[in-house]
C-alpha cells in the first residue's frame, strides 16, 4: 500500500520537473528575445516523440521535446541543427531530458515544413562520465 | 416502602461504583495517550536531528541530494543558441596554434584551441576562454 502511494508521488515529483525544465527554457527564450539578445523566439513543448528513440526511461505519449522557432520565415536547415546541436552538445541537458522521461529532441520552425530529429539517448554519453 | 428506598440506596452505590471505575479507566487512558504523545514527541525530534554526515565518508546527505537536482542554466543555452558560432569562428581564428609557431606560447595555444573546439557550442566556457587568451597568449580582441 504504502509503495503505491510512494510511487504515486514520485510520478507526480517527475511531471512536474519536467514542466518546470519546460517552463525555465521558455522563459530564458522570452527573455532573450524580449531583451533583444535573440532574433527568434523559441518556445519548448512537450510531443509524442519517435517511436523508434525510444529507451527504457521514456514517458508513454510525452517522449518528444520540441522546440519551435517563431522567425517570421521560414529557417534554413543549418539554422535548425544549430538550435538542435547546442542541445544535444549540452551533456548535462541531455542527460536530464532522459532521465524525465524524454527520448526524442525535435527542431523545427513555424513557417516551413521541414524540421529536425534527435535520438537523445545517442547523445547522452550513458556509461561514461561527463567531461 | 421501605424496599422501594433499600432499592434506591443499593442503585446509588452502584451508580457511584461505576462512576469511579469509569474515572480510574480515564485516567489510565489519558496517562497512556500522554505516553505515546513524549514517544512521538521523540521520534520526531529525533527525526528532524538526524545527524546528516555520514559516518564513513565527509559527504554530506543534503550535498548527495543536491547534487541529484541538476539545475541547467537556461540563458546559457540561449546565449550559446544565438552566439556562439560567431564567437567560436572569432576564437579558432585568433588563437588557432598556426599563428604561434615558434613562440613560447606554441603550446598554450595548442591547449586553448582544443578547449575552443571541444566546446564550440557553450558560450560559458567560450567566454572564460577568451578571457584566458587575452591573459596568458596577449590577444587583442
Amino acid at each position: 500500500m504504502w509503495y503505491k502511494v510512494i510511487q504515486i508521488a514520485d510520478w507526480f515529483g517527475e511531471m512536474s520537473e519536467r514542466y518546470k525544465l519546460v517552463r525555465d527554457f521558455n522563459k530564458a527564450a522570452k527573455d532573450s528575445f524580449i531583451n533583444g539578445q535573440a532574433a527568434t523566439l523559441l518556445e519548448a513543448k512537450i510531443t509524442w516523440g519517435e517511436s523508434s528513440y525510444r529507451h527504457a526511461f521514456s514517458k508513454f505519449m510525452g517522449g518528444g521535446f520540441r522546440i519551435k522557432a517563431l522567425s517570421g520565415r521560414p529557417m534554413a536547415k543549418y539554422e535548425l541543427i544549430e538550435v538542435g546541436k547546442v542541445v544535444v552538445d549540452n551533456e548535462a541537458l541531455v542527460r536530464k531530458l532522459v532521465s524525465l522521461g524524454w527520448d526524442t529532441l525535435e527542431v523545427h520552425d513555424n513557417h516551413g515544413v521541414s524540421g529536425c530529429k534527435w535520438a537523445l539517448k545517442e547523445h547522452a554519453h550513458i556509461g561514461g562520465f561527463l567531461k | 416502602m421501605k424496599y422501594i428506598l433499600l432499592q434506591i440506596k443499593a442503585d446509588t452505590i452502584v451508580v457511584s461504583s461505576i462512576a469511579n471505575e469509569i474515572t480510574y479507566s480515564n485516567n489510565f487512558w489519558f496517562w497512556l495517550a500522554i505516553i505515546e504523545l513524549v514517544v512521538i514527541l521523540v521520534l520526531v525530534f529525533k527525526l528532524s536531528h538526524k545527524k546528516n554526515n555520514l559516518a564513513f565518508s565527509e559527504l554530506n546527505k543534503d550535498n548527495l541530494k543536491k547534487s541529484q537536482e541538476t539545475d541547467i542554466d537556461m540563458g546559457n543555452v540561449m546565449k550559446s543558441i544565438n552566439y556562439s558560432s560567431e564567437l567560436y569562428k572569432e576564437l579558432s581564428r585568433k588563437c588557432h596554434p598556426d599563428r604561434f609557431i615558434n613562440s613560447p606560447n606554441q603550446k598554450l595555444a595548442e591547449e586553448i584551441f582544443q578547449e575552443i573546439a571541444r566546446d564550440k557550442r557553450n558560450h560559458e566556457k567560450l567566454t572564460a576562454l577568451k578571457e584566458r587568451a587575452i591573459k596568458e597568449l596577449y590577444i587583442t580582441f
